[in-house]
């Protein structure tokens, strides 16, 4: 058996609900959570597609720490402390102090974004935050023949932030997003940082970006506390890309 | 009423390519999808993109392999332009941004896929669909096309064989809303989910197929289902092709390698229909391992191959089977993966429904047949959605925006659908969907023959009664899910009927059907298209010559 406490809210109200569930071998968050809305409470809601940690839909505080439903395992999740009724966003599970299964797993929506309804929250108001940076490789409309060539050294380099799936697990533990919500986003930086290196991006654009997170909401705010990356569930590191955002901004200046 | 020229039904990489391109060519173009674009299930391609780009390769032998794997039931025409199309498509991402994997020398990689004579597959390690979606709505983004996020699309609208438009579910507050335009492209992808076994994200319940089913266009070759070989065992996440490509090896519980029992030649790197078949003989015959699968092994591949090309997929058995590839074999088993049929459609995307287009995996264009290769599924994708953009925004030029009547009357009628589902009482949508999911496992799989065909059909036929008198419980009306999932039910069954009738009509085996009581395949009788069309709530078949241009049937080994 397994307690699911659920954390409930619409317009005019929030509640903590909690579901008794059969857990079966291997089942993961995610499951337990269609179990609930097909079998017990068919108004529970929370956004999924792909349940291979592959598209980024269902991030969500799972006993206070962001990550994907689809990738938590319910058998991990009860040996963790729920930490009900801690303020504070976590990076990691932690343990239980007897190290046995709690029975209980706290889950609540992502933080720093506005709640729609139970799980589900406003993800327009973060990807505007990622659009803002124009997210996109100016390149010409015509391709050299063959293609352009790229030093493989360069893509590895590239690669790290380009398997953000904009989650927003990072946003969700970022504690600059919870004081500012101007603060353009570690995933935003972070993408920013991936065109900016891109050597197929145009110059004029690639300045243009430069100029735009040069500011105390882009790579200025940041507090440099690494818990970002620490949950991300691609392994990208958007502190590193904007430690080195602001290098470049540095040296542009310097020159 | 909301309006627009053209608007896209998904933003998967066909809708958002065609969106693209509509808007390039000058189109006042939107985008409608039940989840944001980068959510859709193109994300969750693995292996890579064909394309003939290699020194020694061309595109006509890029064509005879498509339409050999086909089992010759694709049309050629087709086929060659897929293949000829293939390279420019390629690079046209490549400067977008696609991050491909480089050779030494700086140029795009490629890996050898099943089926394939030479290795053509491009890819971006294991996340080629992750790497060509993301590029796709960047640069959809930048050409500022209106996407409109959490709609579901419940019933198209058409005036005297006209689609007009169509009213759509607004997930965010139950409302629905009409939507007009002189164009509607269907890209809505698979219906994996009808399986108890897929590969397909939670939300590929073929919707889109059902719309167009129930608006009298018909639908094509459905009776073609491929079954992947290689899907974790337990929750089925795609293990690529590409881990074979790489060099893995398949064993059975005696560590045999058993492929070389089926296909001596190619071994892992048969066709997909090929080596499922023989996984599922392998397990059927108690040469699996208990719990029914057999191992991928890559572990001599070493770790930093592994990391360098598989990391997807290493990070994937580790989550969710908890196995590291580098160290233990992968335990997998074959399942549902890709539909080769959907709604017929032609070069350019358009069906017989005037004003309407579909585009990748919910379409057949027909370039699959009865079994699609690796790496050619994406790039199916893109060189359809593009052409069918291109064709959309040029034809809406000299078409009149349709008048509302005929969407006036379709809001009346779906605001009196959906308020006759909702209450208490009657079925379950979760029970039926999934007995219908278990029943097309079990009746309607990698074999078939015709008693489970007839048990699978008698199934279908009573669920379809009970899907009748589902009912919604839930009242809410933000992200009403129940709601959803019951319209959604609905059309998955409508597909479950049209998948099994085709099977047990269709007395032959053509690459992925394969039936145990008819081995061989007939072209005497059967290379020929199924299509079925929805006469008084049944599906009625009929059929069509294939277009033979250079390749001529033969018999089909690997």
């Amino acid at each position: 058996m397994v307690y699911l406490k659920i954390k409930r809210q619409d317009e005019s109200r929030e509640w903590y609900d909690t579901f008794d569930i059969e857990q079966t071998p291997g089942m993961t968050v995610l499951e337990a959570l269609f179990y609930v809305q097909e079998h017990m409470d068919g108004s529970l809601c929370f956004r999924y597609a792909c349940r291979g940690a592959v598209c980024g839909s269902c991030g969500m505080l799972i006993n206070r720490v962001p990550r994907l439903a689809c990738r938590t395992q319910v058998g991990i999740a009860k040996k963790e402390n729920t930490r009900e009724g801690s303020g504070d966003i976590f990076v990691a599970g932690q343990k239980s102090e007897s190290g046995e299964e709690n029975e209980e797993i706290l889950i609540e929506p992502l933080p720093n974004l506005k709640v729609i309804r139970d799980l589900i929250v406003d993800m327009d108001s973060f990807y505007n935050l990622v659009d803002s940076i124009k997210p996109w490789i100016s390149s010409p409309e015509e391709h050299p023949e063959g293609g352009n060539l790229m030093d493989p050294d360069m893509r590895g380099k590239i690669e790290k932030y380009t398997n953000c799936i904009l989650c927003a697990c990072c946003h969700g533990s970022c504690p600059v997003a919870a004081r500012d919500d101007t603060y353009l986003s570690p995933a935003t930086l972070a993408k920013a940082w991936r065109m900016h290196l891109d050597p197929r991006e145009d110059d004029a654009s690639r300045q243009e970006r430069l100029d735009f997170v040069d500011s105390e909401s882009g790579v200025w705010g940041c507090d440099l506390v690494y818990k970002c990356v620490a949950v991300c569930p691609k392994k990208v590191p958007p502190t590193l890309g904007i430690k080195a955002l602001r290098e470049q901004i540095e040296k542009k200046k310097e020159n | 009423m909301i309006e627009h020229d053209i608007i896209v039904i998904g933003g998967g990489l066909s809708g958002l390519r065609a969106a693209l391109e509509a808007k390039r060519n000058g189109a006042d173009v939107a985008v409608i999808s039940k989840v944001p674009p980068i959510r859709s299930h193109s994300v969750a391609a693995q292996g890579g993109i064909n394309a003939s780009i290699g020194p020694d390769d061309s595109w006509d032998s890029h064509a005879y392999d498509t339409v050999k794997g086909s089992d010759y039931l694709a049309d050629q025409d087709t086929v060659e332009i897929l293949c000829k199309e293939a390279p420019e498509i390629v690079y046209e991402m490549e400067n977008w941004g696609t991050l491909f994997s480089r050779t030494e020398d700086g140029k795009i990689a490629q890996r050898p896929f099943g089926g394939a004579g030479f290795p053509r597959t491009c890819y971006a390690g294991d996340r080629t669909g992750h790497n060509l979606l993301h590029t796709m709505y960047e640069q959809v983004l930048r050409a500022g096309v209106r996407i409109y996020n959490e709609w579901m699309v419940t019933r198209l609208a058409t005036d005297s064989n006209r689609c007009t438009g169509f009213v759509a579910l607004n997930l965010l507050n139950s409302e629905l809303e009409s939507f007009r335009a002189k164009s509607i492209v269907i890209a809505t992808g698979g219906y994996g989910r009808i399986y108890q076994r897929s590969t397909n994200s939670i939300i590929n319940t073929g919707f889109g197929i059902s719309l167009a089913y129930r608006a009298g266009v018909p639908i094509q070759d459905m009776e073609f289902v491929q079954f992947h070989p290689t899907t974790l065992w337990g929750t089925n996440i795609l293990i690529t092709e590409g881990v074979r490509g790489e060099g893995g090896y398949l064993y059975n519980k005696d560590h045999e390698r058993f492929m070389d029992k089926y296909a001596p030649e190619s071994m892992e790197l048969a066709p997909r229909d090929i080596v499922a078949r023989s996984i599922q003989t392998e397990i059927d015959e108690g040469w699996g391992f208990s719990g029914g699968y057999v191992q991928l092994d890559i572990t001599h591949l070493g770790k930093e191959l592994i990391n360098e090309r598989l990391s997807g997929i290493r990070q994937i058995c580790i989550d969710f089977a908890g196995v590291d590839p580098i160290k233990e074999p992968i335990p997998v088993q074959p399942g549902h993966h890709y539909s080769m049929g959907g709604i017929s459609s032609g070069k350019d995307g358009l069906t017989p429904l005037d004003g309407l287009y579909a585009i990748g995996e919910c379409a057949c264009i027909s370039v699959h047949g009865a079994n699609r290769l690796g790496g050619n599924s994406l790039l199916d994708t893109i060189v359809f959605g593009k052409r069918a953009g291109e064709h959309a925004a040029n034809a809406v030029k000299s078409i009149a925006m349709p008048s509302e009547d005929s969407l006036n009357e379709s809001l009346t009628e779906e605001r009196s659908n959906i308020d006759s589902m909702m209450g208490d009482g009657g079925e379950s949508f979760a029970d039926v969907k999934d007995e219908l999911r278990q029943t097309m496992q079990r009746y309607v799989g990698v074999y078939r023959n015709r008693g489970d065909l007839e048990t699978g059909l008698a199934n279908v036929k009573a669920l379809e009664k009970r899907g009748e008198n589902i009912h919604v419980k839930s009242r809410v009306n933000a992200f009403n899910m129940e709601l959803m999932n019951v319209l959604e039910v609905k059309g998955m069954l409508d597909i479950a009927r049209v998948i099994t009738e085709g099977a047990l009509v269709r007395e032959e085996s053509r690459g992925a059907h394969y039936r145990t009581d008819f081995l061989e395949r007939d072209d005497e009788k059967w290379l020929k298209h199924t299509l079925a069309y929805l006469k008084d709530g049944n599906p009625k078949l009929e059929y069509k010559d294939v277009t033979i241009t250079q390749f001529q049937p033969k018999r089909r080994e690997y």
